[in-house]
């Protein structure tokens, strides 16, 4: 910290704190025209200078980027300020004499009239005033250089490449946005949303976090979602091994910063959603396979995202990013799910190494974690349709039948297959850990398609923050998140806007778990789109019709009750001794503080087993929260009354209740 | 390569030049080039062969000689014979006076005083006294060919301090007292120690940038460095990375500069070739690169935050500068950036010692660089001079010196009126201030600056207000235009000096222009605006009494703003009739043998009557 004096106050600051900020923090107020928080300063109106005095020598500077290295003095408002930044004003004013802030500036300067004819004058109102604004923002909010300076000097301007429409463009409007004079204006939006000026509003809130604040909070575009890597590692949340483990010693050479330093060379804005300030989609640039018929072939591979470093590296035992990398690449070549293929994989490997698959059975490979050469190849045959790669490619529900049927399992290895092979509804497990977390073991559970995060992320609710104790509290959470994600569904939105960067002032508000800042957001943008003004409880019926509707209809197919609610065991606690003991202080903390079970004496396996008991009947307890909270019956179907409330009892819907 | 064999090269190269009995060297920099030296230099080859001499007689092609307004110029060998003006139907006498040790009179120089000739180049006082550094190759050797140089002692600085530590070679510098030669006068070893401090600091490597983006009107000094000894350059650039610890290096060039940027190429490539750049260099640990960036001519890329910028694919604009280029430089890394110049004078530091550099040039540097200027600095000098050219000289020469004995003062009998030096952005000094020292304070005193070493000569038919209007000028369309003060200052200055030029001057615009000076001076974001106002600042210093009679008198004393003279036939009219019948517009009437009459509203001040009569009939007031 440094101490200085701004205008005979004292203040204390962090080194490289500019003078804006620091005299901002004293409510001293500095002018300036090209200067917002959202981008560097750019030093170029020249309007925000003071006097800086450093010893002996005292020299004028620029506040918004002159940065605190020492202890000075610095005079806001001396003469020789006062009068350079009239001058400035003056000159200002000869050329743009209507424009409202250079006015009103020049007025608070004592500026009225000018005594400069200029040549360039410009009567507009809304004249440019060459303040770089657009420019900047284009370029560093939107990672884009649509715009820019062309023309030196007095021929200086703001244009699109030879001076011509660009179709890079896509409308993103944060130039206009930002635009103090309205120099810039939307003509024409192409979405034609009733009122686009109200839907500029709230998606430059999201332009301006993103610009502000992602670098230190997900770092969604440096990196993208496999920043998450080294935070679920931190949190024992990263699935190793097929889940046995959620962290490993290894885990370090996944992190994004692995990737971000040796791999992804892409820092542009990704056609997922043209105009996206997040664009957290990456590629990696001219890597060269190892394998597979495009061996030696430089490729770009689309990714990774976390899912992919995750479920084709450590829940494979495997933390070599080159593996990640080469999977991914032909996971999306032959059209395979990365998630699907890892946790596959996963199971196949553990199998493998509990006697159930041998070199036999898998044609000759040693399917053990960690096998690099088996992993690749097992998913070349699955692209050719050969070999055991057939058998896992058919994913985990039918590979434990098969397992069951052809290999001539004993009932304990066939319960022991159904404990570890992780999917739900057929579906592989997408990639967290979620023993130490009902909640989230409800959200993988009950959530309609599958074993998917999608619907709920509850974790750090429930398990580190312990924001939700009671069954009830974890219904309503079940409840809550499913329907508000299952809205971006509905309106073919990103979901990664809402909360993977949030307002700076989200943790404290009342449910920062909810990010109400932008709930607000989107109940806004519905509204401008579509003339239709909602609130965020209209939001969430809008979800609840769909998804009550999308329930039934599982029903009607034949699942959609609570039978098909159920999760394998390893996914809400300890399988074998081996993982029990590997987190044993944690599981006989529990089992004495929550169930009062007295473990002197006991041995892994008699604790491990009471341990399932307990936490197998709390996910049935969760369950009846749920379905009571949703408003479905004790089997897990809507009844007709809910769908009435929902104004969802159509003929053919109220028919298949009937069934019941 | 390692030393031994530099030395070798170097012997072997010697002793086969010397085994000519002459060498011609015919002047190859762009301003004999223009003139035809590379006909001439084609030519002498064949006359040579077809006389069967050419293991007597060698022909070298060499960088600028300086002495431009004389080209094509031929020095021939170790007399040192100095030719001027030299066409392709002298080349026989040239060889035959050569072989009986006797001179072509009509092609020597000829003094302006005595119009006696002088054979020998170092007699004439345009080289007389000139001190060499950074030029102390030109003309003698083949700049694109590296074994000349060798044998001219190129490479043997930078093995000299091969093993020497970073902090010593620095110290050595340092104590050279060299500033940097760009413009701003900066001392280049402290420079070179804040890089390296920096780059240990951050543990980043570090880069060398040489800026060879001469952007001044006139100024033709770090181009001829370049065409005249391109490996000074890469040798300096070689030895600052040893001293910071880079292994890149950029020469920023602009590519207006087609044969400095083609002989900077071949240099490169041959250094390359020999060992002496690229990996392990001279057969040690030190590995080093220079990459070429073509700059597309903009003023304002000279600035070092504006090059960096350029460099980096991005339009040349400056940044602040609060954090150094030495801290933040190119690609965010610490960056040293010198000039061509200051680069050239880096090997002969090294080479001869600190003490001998710092011994040369103004006041005492020993404790501290900022106490003075030493060594030598190239001008090109300009204007309404006799002897236009590039001239070499010690730092603290006067004035008087470069214009009187190097440049032999002001053609056509006219009087010495103003020297502007430093560039655009420099200032004009007066008659009064002849005797003041060339150095980097001085300058900076008198209300001009050292600059890149532009010097243009004024004669007293020079106004000095058209000479602000023309700087402004050239100004307004060169600054980039990012901030407020530069844009608009120049913007404002000009309209106002325009006015004034045309007799619309009012009462406060010489204080108004100070006011926008001012702003400019201490608001602006780069040093191209902070001095911009100059020329405006010390033409009114010195010359406000030319202000006041354009504004108040309507009146141009120099006779050069149109709309405020007029052209009227006084008695010394003969009235030989000469005046009306070139009078373009037919306003000039008269009988012969009478007196003659103007008529003011046809005039167009087109100026031929003042120059064609032979009377001094014709007034202009």
């Amino acid at each position: 910290m440094i101490d200085i004096i701004i205008d005979g106050k004292k203040i204390s600051v962090k080194e490289e704190t500019t003078i804006m900020d620091a005299a901002k923090k004293l409510n001293i107020d500095i002018p300036g025209l090209c200067h917002r928080s959202t981008v560097e300063a750019y030093g170029a109106c020249r309007l925000c200078v003071v006097d800086v005095i450093d010893g002996r020598k005292t020299r004028m500077v620029t506040s918004c980027n002159y940065p605190i290295r020492k202890s000075i003095e610095v005079n806001t408002q001396s003469e020789r300020v006062r009068k350079t930044r009239g001058m400035l004003l003056e000159m200002m004013l000869s050329r743009w004499p209507n424009v409202d802030m250079i006015k009103q500036l020049a007025k608070e300067y004592g500026i009225i009239q000018t005594r400069f004819i200029h040549p360039l004058i410009d009567y507009s109102s809304n004249a440019c005033i060459l303040c770089g604004l657009c420019v900047n923002a284009c370029s560093e909010i939107m990672w884009e250089d649509i715009i820019g300076f062309a023309g030196r000097g007095e021929s200086r301007r703001v244009v699109m490449p030879f001076e011509k429409h660009y179709d890079a463009c896509v409308g993103c409007s944060t130039c206009a946005n930002i635009c103090p004079t309205g120099a810039i204006k939307m003509i024409d939006d192409p979405n034609q949303p009733v009122d686009s000026k109200r839907i500029m509003k709230y998606g430059s809130i999201i332009a301006d976090e993103m610009a502000l604040m992602d670098e230190e909070q997900c770092d969604m575009r440096g990196v993208g979602t496999a920043h998450l890597a080294q935070i679920m590692n931190d949190y024992d949340l990263f699935p190793t091994c097929n889940y046995k483990f959620g962290s490993h010693k290894d885990a370090c050479g996944l992190h994004s910063d692995v990737f971000k330093k040796k791999y992804i060379t892409q820092g542009l804005p990704d056609g997922c959603w043209l105009g996206c300030s997040m664009s957290c989609a990456k590629a990696v640039e001219g890597y060269e396979l190892k394998t597979g018929p495009y061996k030696g072939e430089k490729v770009l591979i689309d990714g990774p995202e976390y899912e992919t470093v995750a479920g084709c590296g450590a829940n494979m035992g495997i933390f070599n990013p080159e593996f990640v990398l080469e999977a991914n690449f032909y996971c999306d070549t032959y059209g395979i799910d990365t998630i699907s293929f890892g946790t596959g994989m996963a199971f196949a490997m553990e199998c493998y190494e509990n006697g159930i698959l041998n070199k036999e059975r898998t044609g000759g490979m040693e399917f053990k974690f960690g096998n690099e050469e088996v992993g690749m190849e097992a998913l070349h045959q699955m692209g050719r349709g050969e070999g055991f790669g057939v058998i896992v490619g058919q994913g985990i529900r039918r590979m434990k039948q098969i397992f069951a049927e052809k290999f001539d399992l004993t009932e304990e290895q066939i319960q022991f297959i159904q404990d570890i092979g992780m999917e739900a509804k057929g579906m592989e497990y997408s990639e967290y850990v979620t023993k130490e977390s009902l909640a989230m073991q409800g959200g993988y559970g009950l959530a309609l398609k599958g074993a998917q995060h999608d619907e709920a992320w509850l974790i750090f609710m429930d398990m580190v923050n312990n924001q939700i104790p009671t069954f009830e509290d974890k219904a309503e959470a079940l409840h809550y998140f499913p329907m508000f994600r299952t809205w971006f569904g509905l309106m073919g939105l990103c979901k990664l806007p809402w909360n993977d960067v949030e307002p700076a002032d989200n943790a404290e508000t009342d449910e920062p778990a909810k990010v109400p800042g932008h709930v607000e957001g989107y109940v806004n943008f519905f509204s401008a789109m579509t003339g239709k003004e909602i609130d965020k409880h209209e939001l969430i019926l809008q979800s609840e019709r769909v998804y009550n509707f999308q329930r039934v209809f599982n029903y009607r197919l034949g699942f959609g009750t609570r039978e098909h609610d159920s999760i394998p065991y390893r996914s809400a606690g300890p399988v074998t001794i081996e993982e029990y003991e590997s987190r044993a202080e944690r599981y006989d903390k529990q089992l004495v503080e929550k169930w009062g079970y007295d473990i002197k004496g006991k041995t892994s396996g008699e604790k491990r087993d009471y341990l399932r008991k307990m936490r197998e009947s709390d996910y049935q307890k969760l369950c009846d929260a749920v379905y009571k909270r949703r408003g479905w019956n004790n089997n897990g179907v809507p009844t007709i009354q809910k769908m009435k409330e929902l104004g969802m009892d159509l003929h053919s819907v109220v028919e298949v209740l009937k069934r019941v | 390569m390692n030393i031994e064999q530099l030395k070798k090269i170097q012997t072997e190269t010697l002793s086969k030049l010397d085994k000519y009995k002459a060498a011609l060297m015919i002047c190859a920099g762009t301003g004999c080039v223009s003139a035809g030296s590379f006909t001439l230099k084609d030519l002498l080859e064949k006359e040579i062969k077809k006389r069967n001499m050419e293991n007597d007689i060698l022909v070298v092609p060499t960088g600028c000689n300086g002495f431009c307004a004389q080209g094509p110029i031929m020095v021939i060998q170790p007399e040192g014979i100095f030719y001027q003006k030299v066409k392709p139907e002298d080349i026989p006498e040239i060889i035959d006076n050569l072989l009986e040790g006797k001179y072509v009179e009509r092609l020597l120089y000829k003094d302006l005083k005595t119009k006696q000739a002088i054979p020998k180049m170092d007699d004439i006082r345009f080289f007389g006294k000139q001190q060499l550094i950074a030029l102390r190759n030109k003309g003698i050797i083949n700049p694109e060919n590296i074994e000349d140089a060798i044998a001219r002692g190129a490479y043997q600085a930078l093995a000299k301090v091969l093993k020497t530590n970073k902090e010593d070679i620095i110290k050595e510098i340092i104590k050279s007292g060299i500033r940097g030669r760009g413009g701003g006068g900066f001392p280049t070893g402290v420079k070179w120690e804040s890089a390296l401090k920096a780059a240990e600091k951050k543990n980043e490597e570090p880069y060398v940038i040489c800026n060879a983006d001469e952007g001044d009107p006139g100024a033709f000094m770090d181009r001829s460095i370049v065409e005249a000894d391109p490996h000074t350059v890469i040798e300096g650039m070689a030895i600052g990375a040893l001293a910071v610890g880079a292994k890149e290096g950029f020469v920023y060039i602009r590519n207006e500069y087609p044969l400095a940027l083609k002989r900077l190429e071949i240099a490169i490539k041959q250094a390359h070739e020999k060992g002496l750049l690229g990996k392990n260099i001279l057969d040690s640990d030190f590995c080093f690169d220079i990459h070429i960036h073509r700059g597309a001519g903009a003023f304002v890329c000279g600035e070092s935050s504006a090059l960096m910028a350029s460099m980096s694919g991005r339009a040349g604009e400056p940044r602040a500068k609060y954090v150094h280029n030495v801290e933040v430089g190119y690609r965010g890394k610490p960056t040293v950036l010198n000039n061509v110049e200051t680069w050239a004078n880096i090997p002969v530091i090294i080479d001869k010692g600190a003490k001998w550099f710092a011994s040369i040039g103004s006041g005492d540097v020993s404790e501290n660089p900022w106490n003075g200027s030493s060594g030598t600095k190239v001008f090109s000098l300009v204007g309404n001079i006799v002897n236009s050219g590039l001239v070499e000289v010690p730092m603290g020469i006067t004035l008087r010196e470069i214009i009187y004995d190097i440049g032999g003062g002001i053609p056509n009998g006219r009087k010495f009126k103003a020297i502007q030096t430093g560039g655009p952005s420099g200032g004009c000094i007066p008659a009064d201030q002849l005797d003041l020292p060339v150095d980097f304070d001085s300058l900076t005193e008198a209300g001009s600056m050292m600059g890149s070493g532009g010097m243009i000569v004024m004669d007293d038919k020079t106004c000095m207000v058209d000479v602000a209007k023309y700087f402004i000028s050239f100004l307004k369309d060169e600054s980039c235009g990012k901030c407020t003060p530069c844009r608009e200052g120049l913007i404002s200055l000009f309209e106002i000096l325009n006015r004034i030029t045309k007799g619309e001057g009012k009462e406060g615009d010489i204080e108004l222009m100070k006011e926008i000076a001012e702003t400019m001076e201490v608001a602006s974001l780069c040093a191209l605006g902070q001095t911009a106002a100059y020329p405006v600042l010390s033409t009114i210093r010195y010359f406000r009494d030319e202000y006041e009679a354009h504004i108040k008198d309507k009146k141009c004393p120099a006779g050069v703003c149109k709309p405020l003279i007029t052209y009227s036939v006084n008695d010394n009219c003969t009235g030989c009739t000469i005046c009306a019948r070139n009078c373009p517009v037919d306003a000039i009437s008269g009988k012969v043998k009478e007196k003659h009459f103007i008529n003011t509203d046809k005039c167009i001040k087109c100026n031929v009557c003042y120059e064609v009569c032979k009377f001094k009939a014709i007034t202009v007031e």
